[in-house]
């Protein structure tokens, strides 16, 4: 394995992993996130790990930011100046008429990426196949120009209808644009998304010129820094739909790593299942605010094709991760009607959980764990002295509104019921692909994941629980396993047969001649393909030569799975998606822990689930155990601790894995 | 024919004592994923735009005394109303003793879903351990079952709507009865798409049922219904802690529906709201006797109005279950609008089912501060129909489509959103109707100046245009075309809902409710919805708000001069 650098900024820590590969060793970092200026907690956690001499061996630093989602969330970004075809101005704003929260009377959409003042049609029209009905008005494109000029746009989005099936139209547009003078960055749709359905496609390409003016700079900053820290290698950034954009693919469409913020951890996941060579597993990701989950067959990304984020709907391939508000932080309360509830909001960092000692007096399933012993006080990263006095403090008062007899009942209740949270969003995602959990391995990781493990396998009768080595930073090593991935894609609905197949191969060839073909890069083809008169699609892998009753076997097949039936009915090709794929040479798989102490071999008292009482149990140094060891007791290490129930047998395997399973009796 | 309470009691008090809150809380969460389940399968398989995009469906699971379980949010519209249905599908099959596991009941009888003969349910029993412990259901809209048209605004029976179906096993014990099947496909012009449907429902309601099952299992039948019946008292509690922070006192308002579609007359109705500590009585007596045209609404989907129009202002956002429903009580009269009896006609009774709901609102807004100004009204909603040119393949579309929201002491209405009671709602994208149907979308655009002034703006209205590339038929739905969205504490109204037809050879209609229009190759059909209400009067607007609007184009420089000259100084 090259020497590499992964550095993911999340919400609150920015986490580095560095592998090199003279010494052999591993290098884990942490240091705050510096939102108002992320490339700075990048550089300090940098700077903390790695020399200059380090730097200079590394091949790739691969990159997991935020900048781009923060624009969205921040709304700041470039001045945006729409061009649209005429009757359509207001696509942006009209949405799809939903609300985000259906019971909500006052509910309203946020305010617009860009304001109607700025949203400018133009004459001309195409037909969903793509002929030309009306020619393009010129004139109302020099219009718009003079419009962008006076209203200070630097970036123009141009989204004509039905500019997937013809993008003559668009292509026209831009060129008139930079011949009236217009200078800044223009982003067209049909580059961005190629897929059918004007609201989407319009946030889509909205979103891209809207981050590319924050994305651009700030890559080129980073980029600039590192080099002058004798960093000689590539800059790669991670992208929602897995694998890594390099620099300037990332600066070009930067709408591609919105969603990328959970990925790192899949995929860290489908890498470890695949070295285990286990066929199902459910990655559970346990942080401060959220449960993160996705389901790995055959060591697969789980791919999704329409993201959302801040309520708006992105054209762009994307890691199926869901998340529920279930994690350390989130705060339980007894609701009016005398039930304990559990998030889904959270503590946040201030003031944290009670036992933070920070003035919270909320209890968080933190504190709960704290309670029952599950977490070590004194133990915790980040230099936080834990208070169990605070903790059971704050919740003793829940017991007598809910029912409950005392404080280890409530802390007792807070962790099932959290538990029972992340077990329905494996069902959502297990159900959804017609799979059963009770054959998936619970791959738990994420600072509060290995707490979790046996709670998870006990809802959902799972088969066993792992616990990556790093569990703490198991996001971070994902970045460092990460491919080069490039994606384009196009609606075509034709009826599946031969010919649609051929000419979803020309489609292709465009595509893929888009994509370029770098050394090295395997090509992928997918087809979207559903039953004539559903709208959702299945996305199916087709190989070259296949043809049409060999494409069709397959979707039956994945139909089966997902649905328990298949139809008789006629297929139809929905989108043609190509993606370029190069394996980053020499990518390890597993990853040893780091050195470091683990903290002390004790006695602790700990709860059991299973007995529902207290037990005199040991806290063991994760470096200590040799042998299979019956629970209850706690694996302790520098950034997670691991709950092994009674019931449960805890031992080491394949790479530095923690395997619990069930005590066989 | 009298006078009915509708009451939701407790069928065994005090069976939740002493079940353990922390399992209950788990079992609730456990039945409200699983629905959301049952949902999205449904979601992901059905054929017809009116299931996967318009959301018109319904899904919840039942106890075996019917109480409800769980719903996945879909249509706010249906809550709760698959209780009827699913007691009277079980007594159309012969009661429970005749239930099997791996039946599936159908069920489309208005009288007892509530709506439509469109509006089919699936019910399927769920056993365990040989013991029938719950029910699954699924109500969907379906393209078509016969009836006249393929959608209604002139009936006058319930025999003309549709084929009814009073609870028929669709499969027997596991086994698909073929006799039905085949009569579901006789009745049909849009076969292809219903089977399509049928398939997505069983398979849905079955996905659902083990879902189900095996929460049931994982808790065992006894804690199971200790369980559910503590989340009761915890529902019901929880909407009794909402209804007490009301003032009590009676609240009235009245209001007229355009028409019943075939007599032409106005039909004027009134709704009383009682509120007494924590529990709220609505009376929808005062009303005509059932009307001769089909917007008579049943039983079932007036107790869902009442329902929904209280639960916006209580502040519900609960996925609601039996208990969310014992703190609120119905009173119609039988043979009524609000509670007609066979064969009243009933395939618009979202007519007066969704004004209702507004109507209630606007009672209350006597008790409760910060109640909106009306939006543009429901329902809008288009349905074409034709065959292909070339191939003759029968096609079919059809949906409702989005309006301004009224104003509020919050700020201006929301523009173009779906009717509150159809809220979960997606418009179809301009592009996947061309590349679906025969049409070119001309214009898709809010309305400037549509809104209702006031010192909040009413949410614009949509102008939407439709030029038909083929010859086809179009059924429309519109209401409140007559009255205009009414303002709130000296807020203007805004503007009604309008549909009109530009053909080809020069001619224009103007419609509401009309069934099988004609509409020959190249005419244009013009939607424009209507716009919310204002609140308080114009002359209070911020002056840096009207000339943002200006600037943005959401009202003309003559409407803003009009309604609030002080934002202009001489």
């Amino acid at each position: 394995m090259s020497t590499r650098i992964g550095v993911d900024v999340g919400g609150t820590f920015t986490d580095l992993v560095l592998h090199d590969s003279v010494t052999g060793e591993i290098k884990v970092g942490k240091q705050p996130t510096t939102p108002a200026a992320p490339e700075l907690g990048v550089l300090a956690v940098v700077d903390a790990v790695a020399d200059r001499e380090t730097l200079r061996r590394c091949a790739y630093f691969v990159h997991g930011t935020t900048v781009g989602l923060n624009a969205l969330l921040e709304r700041r970004g470039a001045t945006v100046g729409l061009i649209t075809t005429e009757g359509f101005r207001d696509v942006l704003e009209i949405r799809r008429g939903d609300r985000d929260d259906p019971y909500d009377l006052f509910w309203t959409p946020p305010p617009p990426l860009v304001p109607r003042r700025l949203r400018l049609e133009v004459a001309g029209r195409v037909a969903a196949d793509g002929t030309v009905v009306r020619p393009l008005d010129p004139d109302g494109v020099r219009r718009a120009a003079d419009v962008f000029a006076a209203e200070g746009v630097d970036a123009v989005a141009i989204v004509l209808i039905n500019a997937y099936a013809n993008p003559g139209h668009e292509n026209e547009v831009r060129d008139l644009l930079r011949a009236a003078g217009f200078a800044g960055e223009v982003s067209l749709s049909h580059e961005v998304s190629g897929e059918y359905r004007e609201y989407e496609r319009t946030t889509t390409t909205v979103v891209d010129a809207f981050v590319r003016h924050r994305m651009g700079p700030y890559l080129g900053n980073l980029d600039r820094a590192l080099r002058e820290r004798g960093f000689a290698g590539r800059l790669l950034v991670t992208r929602s739909g897995g694998g890594a954009l390099e620099l300037e693919e990332a600066t070009a469409r930067p709408f591609e790593t919105i969603l990328s913020g959970p990925v790192a951890g899949a995929a860290a996941t489908a890498r470890l299942v695949e070295v285990l060579g286990l066929p199902l597993a459910v990655a559970a990701d346990v942080g401060g605010t959220s449960f993160d989950t996705a389901l790995i067959q055959d060591a697969r990304l789980p791919l999704l094709y329409q993201g959302e984020v801040q309520g708006l709907p992105l054209q762009s391939p994307w890691v199926d991760v869901r998340s529920v508000g279930a994690g350390g932080g989130s705060v339980a309360y007894v609701d009016a009607g005398g039930l304990l509830r559990v998030g889904p909001r959270s503590s946040g960092a201030v003031p944290g959980p009670a036992s933070y000692r920070r003035g919270g007096t909320e209890p968080t399933v933190t504190d709960a764990a704290l309670h029952l012993g599950m977490i070590v006080p004194g133990r915790i990263s980040g230099g936080i002295d834990l208070s169990a006095e605070l903790a059971g403090a704050a919740l003793a008062p829940l017991a007598a509104p809910s029912g409950l007899p005392d404080a280890d009942a409530v802390a007792e209740g807070v962790l099932r019921i959290a538990a029972a949270h992340m077990a329905q969003a494996v069902r959502g995602v297990t159900v959804e692909h017609g799979v059963d959990p009770r054959g998936a391995a619970v791959v738990a990781f994420g600072g509060a994941g290995p707490l979790f493990g046996c709670l998870l396998a006990d809802e959902l009768d799972a088969a066993c629980v792992v616990v990556p080595p790093n569990a703490g930073n198991f996001s971070a090593v994902g970045l460092m396993q990460a491919d080069i991935v490039r994606g384009a894609a196009r609606t075509l609905v034709r009826p599946l047969g031969d010919a649609a197949l051929a000419e979803a191969g020309t489609v292709a060839d465009e595509l893929f001649g888009r994509l370029g073909d770098p050394a090295g890069a395997v090509r992928e083809l997918d087809l979207d393909l559903r039953y004539r008169g559903q709208e959702h699609t299945l996305t199916v892998r087709v190989h070259p030569g296949e043809d049409a009753t060999a494409v069709r076997e397959r979707f039956s097949a994945a139909y089966h799975r997902s649905y328990g039936h298949e139809l008789a009915d006629p297929l139809e090709v929905v989108t043609v998606r190509a993606t370029s794929r190069v394996p980053l040479t020499g990518a390890g798989t597993l990853v040893p822990a780091p050195p470091g102490a683990d903290g002390e071999a004790g006695r602790i008292r700990l709860w059991s689930f299973r007995r529902r009482a207290f037990a005199d149990a040991p806290a063991v140094p994760r470096r200590a155990l040799t042998a299979p060891l019956a629970g209850p007791l706690v694996i302790v290490e520098p950034t997670a601790t691991t709950y092994v129930d009674e019931g449960f047998t805890v031992e080491e395997s394949t790479g530095g894995c923690l395997l619990i399973s069930r005590k066989e009796s | 024919m009298g006078v009915v309470r509708t009451v939701f009691t407790d069928p065994q008090p005090g069976r939740g004592e002493g079940a353990d809150p922390v399992t209950t809380e788990i079992v609730r969460q456990g039945l409200n994923a699983a629905a959301d389940h049952m949902k999205r399968s449904l979601i992901r398989t059905a054929f017809s735009p009116i299931i996967y995009e318009a959301l018109d469906f319904a899904v919840a699971f039942y106890d075996a005394d019917l109480c409800m379980l769980a719903q996945a949010p879909t249509l706010p519209a249906f809550m709760g109303t698959l209780g009827f249905c699913v007691r009277e599908a079980v007594e159309g099959v012969g009661g429970r003793d005749a239930l099997a596991p791996g039946d599936v009941i159908l069920y489309n009888d208005p009288y007892g879903t509530g709506s439509h003969p469109q509006d089919a349910a699936m019910v399927v029993p769920v056993f365990h351990a040989d013991e029938l412990v719950a029910y699954a259901a699924i109500k969907a809209h379906w393209l078509d079952i016969g009836g006249k048209d393929p959608y209604c605004t002139d009936t006058l029976d319930v025999y003309q709507e549709g084929t009814i179906f009073p609870g028929v096993k669709l499969y027997d014990a596991g086994r698909l009865v073929t006799d039905v099947y085949r009569m579901i496909l006789a009745n049909s012009r849009m076969a292809d798409m219903v089977i399509g449907d049928i398939n997505a429902m069983v398979a849905g309601a079955r996905a659902g049922a083990e879902a189900l099952s095996a929460i049931v299992t994982r808790h065992g039948a006894d804690v199971f219904r200790r369980c559910v019946a503590r989340m009761y008292d915890h529902g019901e509690a929880l909407v009794r802690s909402w209804f007490a922070a009301l003032p009590d006192g009676v609240y009235t308002a009245s209001s007229v529906i355009d028409s019943d579609g075939v007599s032409g007359v106005p039909v004027p109705f009134g709704v009383v709201v009682s509120v007494e500590g924590s529990r709220v009585e609505v009376d929808l007596t005062d009303c005509p006797d059932q009307v001769p045209g089909p917007i008579n609404c049943p039983l079932p989907s007036t107790v869902a109005a009442a329902r929904l129009a209280v639960a916006f202002l209580a502040g519900a956002g609960e996925q609601p279950n039996e208990g969310h429903f014992r703190a609120l009580e119905l009173v119609t009269r039988e043979g009524s609008l609000f509670h007609p009896v066979r064969p009243a006609p009933c395939f618009m009774y979202g007519i007066p089912a969704d004004h209702a709901i507004e109507l209630i609102i606007r009672a209350l807004g006597d008790a409760v501060p910060g109640v909106p100004a009306a939006s543009g009204g429901d329902i809008n909603a288009l349905v074409w129909w034709g065959n292909r040119e070339g191939s003759g393949a029968p096609w079919a579309d059809g949906a409702p489509h989005p309006v301004g929201q009224g104003a509020s002491p919050r700020g201006d209405g929301a523009s173009a959103l779906m009717y509150i009671s159809e809220s979960a709602t997606r418009f179809t994208p301009a592009e996947v109707w061309e590349a679906r149907n025969p049409w070119r979308i001309e214009r898709l655009a809010l309305a400037a100046d549509s809104g209702g002034a006031g010192r909040f703006r009413g949410g614009l209205g949509l102008d939407l245009s439709f030029r038909c590339l083929e010859d086809q038929y179009l059924t429309a739905a519109l209401a409140r075309t007559e009255l205009a969205p009414w303002g709130r504490s000296g807020g203007l109204p805004g503007r009604p809902n309008r549909l009109t037809v530009d053909y080809p050879d020069g001619t224009t209609g103007d419609y509401a409710l009309k069934t099988r229009i004609p509409l020959s190759k190249d005419a244009v059909v013009h939607l424009r919805t209507g716009s919310g209400g204002g609140y308080g009067p114009p002359a209070g607007r911020d002056p840096e708000a009207v000339r943002a609007d200006l600037r943005e184009g959401y009202v003309s420089e003559e409407y803003a001069r009009r309604h609030h000259p002080h934002a202009f100084p001489a």
